[in-house]
């Protein structure tokens, strides 16, 4: 699995606040965000090139590209590491705007000359199309020229665009991305209160702030920590081979001054799709960070992480042409709104009245935005392990419920246990002690040689490096031959878990993934496909979304 | 090359592969491994070592002796005896196989309710300061949580018990399909007739008291069946629902040659093997360990010491600290007493549990509050023995679950053959989830890995104003809905309708507004008959090329959807399974209101659902009431619904108009993906049932 081939920068560094001057943090990367290019002005190029598949395949593609690389301060967030936009990308750049402010995308045909014409198709806009020429749905760039797009976003969310000309053909080569509009005007409740708590604590574990903006839309319950865009798609790799041959026959006979050449054709039924991705990707190759140089055309990746408590918006987009069973493990989303329009409640406007959901049907053409968060409630037992009579002081951190029940307080914003649910705090899930973990608990596990382990797992059924190590590796034994000891990696079994290491990460690993689970394979293989791994990381692992 | 990639990717853990080679080889390399001494200290009845009567004969019966059965048959008789000899030697070793169902936890403390019945709401648990170690009212011990339930206990403890394997149904069409599938291994006569397989601890810890011991195929066997031409007999005289093998301790005592005390852990060590497991309790007794002295909860076995084997000794943890060694006592002992403790006998899961899958998987519900003990019993897949597959149990829609008991295989351990996995959940918000495997999902779940759960809103346990029950619900935080939480689903209602309980309700809506008088849970699932037949004969299945030809309800396509009692087919072994027992059969008394709990685990395309005659009311999405935040029910009435897999509905159908609705009058839910009405090559069938009103 080339998930493996996940960079894990070790950093150390000294946290200040006392309660936790103990532990040390460890920073893997974690890469994600909502990557973007934030301009008022683009122009786009449309290219042909190959996208690469984890089963070694390049497919010739389509795709919208950046014609002149922009300036590095147009890419977002701010803090992204080599961002680039090259000619030609999977999804097109994602083009992030304010709400309000005119907007004007050029786009200019570099197409093989046989693909014909081109356009953009902006759902949602009022778009006004100067140059070009006349196409069924919107004005077309013929072959190297180019046409200008240009429309003032009224309301803000997430929408998608995609190429209105031939589109069964277009679409399908991969001629589609995302369009963010961020709200021109941010709650205030956004930016106090618990949200600007959040913000404070990312800073005291010394993380950045990789949003693009605090709030979704205009609406207090659309306030946000973290964010992630996700768009969905098929290929079907016979219609890209055939638009392939087809092309070259066409650039041959063109080449040969032969008086007529013939039309590109390609049929684009029966569809019968191989690859299933997720922003251009398939599993394993969505987790490897955005920009990465192997994906040349692929920038784009699917690796969210969070912290418990954090509310993570989720802007999803079906880009394909089939509907997507997304399911998110580990909670529900509440859907925002639709195609930027936020669902508010008939008779409260500040009341949210989107669905709650476990899995988050796409659509093709439809943009969704919805937040998840996960905290642990209602386990009935400590996912920290905590455990009053250990002598590590970060055992014994305390857990101070705020009016929602939740570890929240200002001493509270410079603990690991920020956000922790209090009322199973040192609640004890198994019937013996685990190391250095409280027994009393209502189960019991079984020989860990009858086990399998997961390259995800954590180590222990506990949350983060501090109760992992203490629950595998820490209690002094003194008939131990050799003596157990914390080991720095993780410790005594298991083993193998090398994509959320017990001694860095061990984070609770949850798997987001089409539940049409025949979706979940790359051309008959599994694991592939539509499919990432969500990672909820304690506080001591930093969060960096540089990447 | 697919299916390598797989496996490999499935089976990273290098813990996997001695066992494996072990289990293929020899028990005695098993033995001989330090990392599996538990061998010594095992104290399983001899009868679970010996391969069963059945083995044997399969054993010696001489080649091609059957030569009249089917290439199935033939290849079952070479791989079963294998992999039973298999079965045999690692549950042996390992003690691996076992249950559990505590009858009293920290959350539900047997003092303040019995957990064998559910008792009624009246307003959130209060929980009192206790410090750790201090001697609670009810005479337990405070636990590290430091606060302990000391009136108003919610919910109650239930348990079930399952089995991952293989086994065989029945299409519409008459083909038998193989299957991965779960087995029911506790609850078998509720499972049986359609029941919930969920125990109270009093029904789990039962043993088995029938006159023979349980047949492979059971309760399909001997619940008065006749066997030609089959007649599946009357399912009453059938009535066992406890945990399959479980089976009394056997008592034993040691003398003990060193006890001593590290903090609160003591270490014993034996002049013998005791042959006790982690969480059994261990009584020590003796003139000069006076300190010592009393029942103590086994945290760990095999414990390296400086005197004997480390199979010799064990530890506990005890409140004191500060004891003396006592070294060589003359009088000192320790003890473990018969009983139902979790052990169980490995014949009779293998007996019950091998060939025994269900489509959909044994139904499970629970309430609210409760506290949940599923274990999963890998028993191996028989026709198979080249994969070695462990299963998991996903728990689908679980809110704020841990990734440990989230049952992905890659973010979380697995089960492998031969051993039991106990999940543990606090039943969540009210609402009908699902569950499945989630071992190489495109291939378990089409293989028939999927199954129903539904959890029962605390209202049903309320008498009185709805509204106010509500109100009194939202003083419990975990539960409580408040603005801050955007993922809260029945905030109050905007309308109060004065509505009071006791009744049955789909979620805990405060208007009564979600009330019904019977319920059906409905599963939504397609067979593609080529992958089962290339996931029965050793090939790599393709997944691009997958396409459902069966399209079932409750594992049955039309007409078997409306067939009553379970279905049965048999296996391999020539033993008669229930494989079917869930009629889709919509039965609604004249007057009354059916809760259809729908759920999708289809793996490859979108199903939709019709109703012709009666319309749906949609009440709840994905397990959640449909209301909004400001309270407005955001109920719709439909004559259809389409879900994808890994979607649930929640559906009134409401015949309280007799006059549109008289007695007597049938009407269908059927799926106008008009395809999809056919079974296979016949044209005729599938996604379809019939609603009674009676």
């Amino acid at each position: 699995m080339r998930a493996t081939n996940m960079k894990k920068a070790i950093l150390k560094t000294r946290l200040l606040a006392p309660m936790v001057a103990v532990a040390l943090l460890l920073t893997a990367t974690a890469f994600a965000a909502a990557p973007g290019i934030k301009a008022t002005s683009f122009a786009l190029t449309a290219q042909a090139a190959y996208v690469s598949q984890p089963d070694g395949q390049m497919i010739y593609s389509w795709g919208y590209g950046c014609a002149q690389a922009p300036g590095a301060s147009a890419f977002v967030p701010q803090t992204t590491t080599a961002p680039f936009c090259n000619t030609m990308q999977v999804p097109g750049p994602t083009l992030i705007v304010t709400e309000g402010v005119p907007v004007s995308v050029a786009l200019t045909n570099n197409l093989p000359v046989g693909a014909g014409n081109t356009s953009i198709l902006f759902p949602g806009f009022t778009v006004n199309a100067t140059g070009g020429v006349q196409g069924l749905l919107t004005q077309e760039a013929a072959p190297n020229t180019t046409v200008t797009y240009t429309f003032t976003p009224t309301s803000p969310g997430t929408r998608a665009y995609y190429s209105g000309t031939q589109s069964d053909l277009q679409v399908e080569m991969g001629m589609y991305g995302a369009i963010i509009v961020l709200p021109k005007t941010i709650p205030t409740a956004c930016t106090t209160g618990l949200a600007a708590a959040n913000v404070t604590v990312e800073g005291n574990f010394g993380e950045t702030d990789f949003r693009l903006a605090p709030a979704a839309y205009n609406s207090p319950k659309a306030c946000y920590d973290r964010e992630y865009l996700f768009q969905f798609s098929e290929i079907d790799p016979n219609i890209h081979t055939q638009a392939l041959a087809q092309i070259n026959a066409i650039a041959a006979c063109k080449a040969a001054s032969t008086p007529i050449c013939p039309n590109l054709d390609v049929p684009t039924e029966p569809y019968h799709p191989a690859y299933f991705m997720i922003n251009g990707r398939s599993m394993p190759d969505d987790m490897d960070p955005n920009y990465s140089p192997q994906y040349p055309h692929q920038p784009y990746n699917g690796n969210p992480h969070m912290h418990p408590g954090e509310q993570v918006l989720l802007r999803i987009i079906g880009q394909g042409r089939w509907q997507h069973p997304f399911h998110e493990h580990g909670n529900h989303v509440r859907i925002l709104g639709r195609d930027g329009n936020l669902i508010q409640s008939a008779t409260d406007a500040n009341s949210l009245a989107g669905p709650l959901l476990f899995t988050t049907t796409t659509t093709p053409g439809l943009a969704m935005d919805g937040i998840f968060y996960w905290t642990g409630r209602g386990l009935n037992w400590d996912p920290y392990g905590h455990n009053p009579n250990s002598t590590d002081p970060v055992a014994k951190l305390s857990c101070i419920p705020d009016a929602n029940g939740y570890n929240t307080g200002v001493a509270a914003q410079s603990q690991l246990n920020y956000y922790e649910w209090c009322a199973d705090h040192n609640k004890p899930v198994q019937v013996a002690p685990f190391g250095d973990v409280a027994g009393g608990g209502p189960v019991t596990l079984p020989d860990a040689n009858i086990l399998t382990n997961g390259a995800w797992y954590g180590g222990s059924p506990y949350l983060g490096p501090n109760a992992t190590q203490r629950a595998t590796g820490c209690s002094s034994d003194p008939y131990a031959n050799p003596k157990t000891t914390c080991g720095g990696t993780g410790s005594t079994p298991p083993s193998g878990t090398i994509a959320n290491p017990p001694g860095s990460e061990a984070g609770f690993a949850f798997m987001w993934h089409s539940h049409n689970e025949r979706e979940i394979t790359t051309n008959n293989i599994f694991p592939g496909g539509m499919m990432m791994m969500m990672l909820v990381d304690s506080r001591e692992f930093q969060i960096d979304e540089s990447n | 090359m697919a299916l390598n990639c797989a496996r490999l990717s499935d089976k990273q853990d290098i813990n996997a592969r001695p066992r494996v080679f072990a289990c293929a080889s020899s028990a005695v390399a098993q033995e001989r491994d330090p990392e599996y001494g538990f061998f010594a200290g095992s104290h399983l009845p001899t009868p679970s070592l010996q391969p069963s009567p059945k083995v044997q004969k399969a054993l010696t019966a001489p080649p091609g002796s059957e030569g009249d059965r089917t290439v199935m048959k033939r290849a079952h008789q070479v791989w079963l005896p294998i992999l039973l000899v298999c079965l045999v030697t690692v549950a042996a070793n390992a003690q691996s196989f076992r249950v559990q169902c505590p009858t009293s936890t920290i959350t539900h403390p047997q003092a303040l309710h019995d957990n064998n019945s559910e008792p009624a709401y009246s307003g959130p648990t209060v929980y009192t300061a206790c410090t750790p170690g201090q001697t609670l009212p009810d005479g337990s011990t405070c636990s590290a949580w430091g606060r302990y339930v000391s009136s108003k206990v919610n919910g109650a403890i239930k348990c079930q018990q399952i089995s991952g394997g293989d086994g065989y149904a029945t299409m519409a069409d008459g083909t038998q399909t193989y299957m991965f599938s779960f087995g029911p291994l506790s609850g078998l006569a509720k499972i049986a007739s359609g029941q919930p397989g969920t125990d109270f601890p009093s029904e789990f810890n039962t043993l088995y008291s029938g006159a023979n011991p349980l047949q492979p195929g059971d309760p399909a066997t001997t619940n008065g069946a006749t066997d030609s031409p089959y007649s599946p007999g009357n399912l009453a005289t059938f009535s066992f629902n406890g945990a399959v093998g479980l089976a009394n301790d056997i008592a034993n005592a040691v003398s003990i040659y060193d006890i001593s005390e590290s903090g609160h852990v003591v270490t014993v060590v034996g002049n013998a093997p005791l042959g006790v497991a982690i969480g059994q309790k261990v009584t020590i007794a003796g003139q000069d360990t006076t300190g010592y002295n009393g029942t103590f909860t086994v945290t760990a076995v095999n414990v390296p010491n400086p005197f004997f084997a480390a199979n010799l000794a064990f530890r506990y943890s005890d409140p004191t600290t500060g004891l003396a060694e006592v070294l060589e006592s003359t009088s000192a002992t320790a003890s473990i007493r018969a009983g139902i403790d979790g052990h169980v006998e490995t014949r009779p899961i293998l007996d019950v549990g091998v060939m025994n899958g269900n489509i959909p998987a044994p139904l499970m519900a629970i309430d609210e509050d409760d506290e949940f003990f599923l274990t999963l019993t890998n028993v191996g897949m028989i026709m198979r023995p080249d994969l070695f597959e462990q299963h998991t149990v996903h728990f689908h829609g679980y809110p704020n679950a841990s990734s440990f008991y989230d049952g992905v295989p890659d973010a979380s351990v697995a089960i492998n053959i031969g051993g039991s996995f106990t999940y543990y959940y606090l039943a969540p918000d009210a609402g009908t989830y699902f569950w499945h495997c989630h071992i190489t999902p495109p291939e378990h779940l089409q293989m028939g890995m999927v199954g129903q759960i539904y959890v029962r809103p605390r209202q049903d346990r309320y008498s009185g104003d709805l509204y106010a029950g509500l109100q009194a619900q939202e003083g419990d935080l975990r539960t409580a809905c408040n603005s801050g939480d955007i993922l809260c689903s029945n905030p109050l209602p905007l309308v109060k309708t004065g509505k009071s309980g006791p009744g049955l309700y789909a979620y805990n809506d405060g208007d009564g507004s979600t009330q019904y008088d019977v319920e059906y849970p409905i599963q939504i699932h397609g067979f593609d008959p080529n992958f089962h037949f290339v996931g029965m004969t050793f090939n790599p299945e393709g997944f691009t090329d997958m396409k459902d030809k069966y399209f079932l309800l409750n594992g049955r396509s039309y007409p078997d959807t409306v067939t009553s009692g379970p279905m049965f087919t048999q296996t391999v072994d020539g033993s008669m399974h229930y494989s079917q027992p869930l009629p889709a059969i919509i039965n609604i008394p004249a007057g009354k209101r059916a809760l259809l709990r729908i759920s999708d685990l289809d793996v490859t395309e979108y199903q939709t659902l019709a109703s012709l005659g009666i319309p749906m009311t949609v009440v709840g999405y994905n397990a959640k009431l449909l209301r909004d935040q400001a309270g407005n029910n955001m109920y719709y009435n439909t004559n259809s619904i389409t879900l994808g897999g890994g979607e649930s509905l929640d559906v009134i159908l409401d015949a309280s108009d007799t006059s549109k609705y008289p007695s007597g009058s049938v009407f269908y839910l059927y799926t106008p993906n008009l395809d999809h009405l056919s079974n296979d090559a016949e044209n005729f069938g599938g996604l379809m049932t019939e609603v009674h009103i009676n």
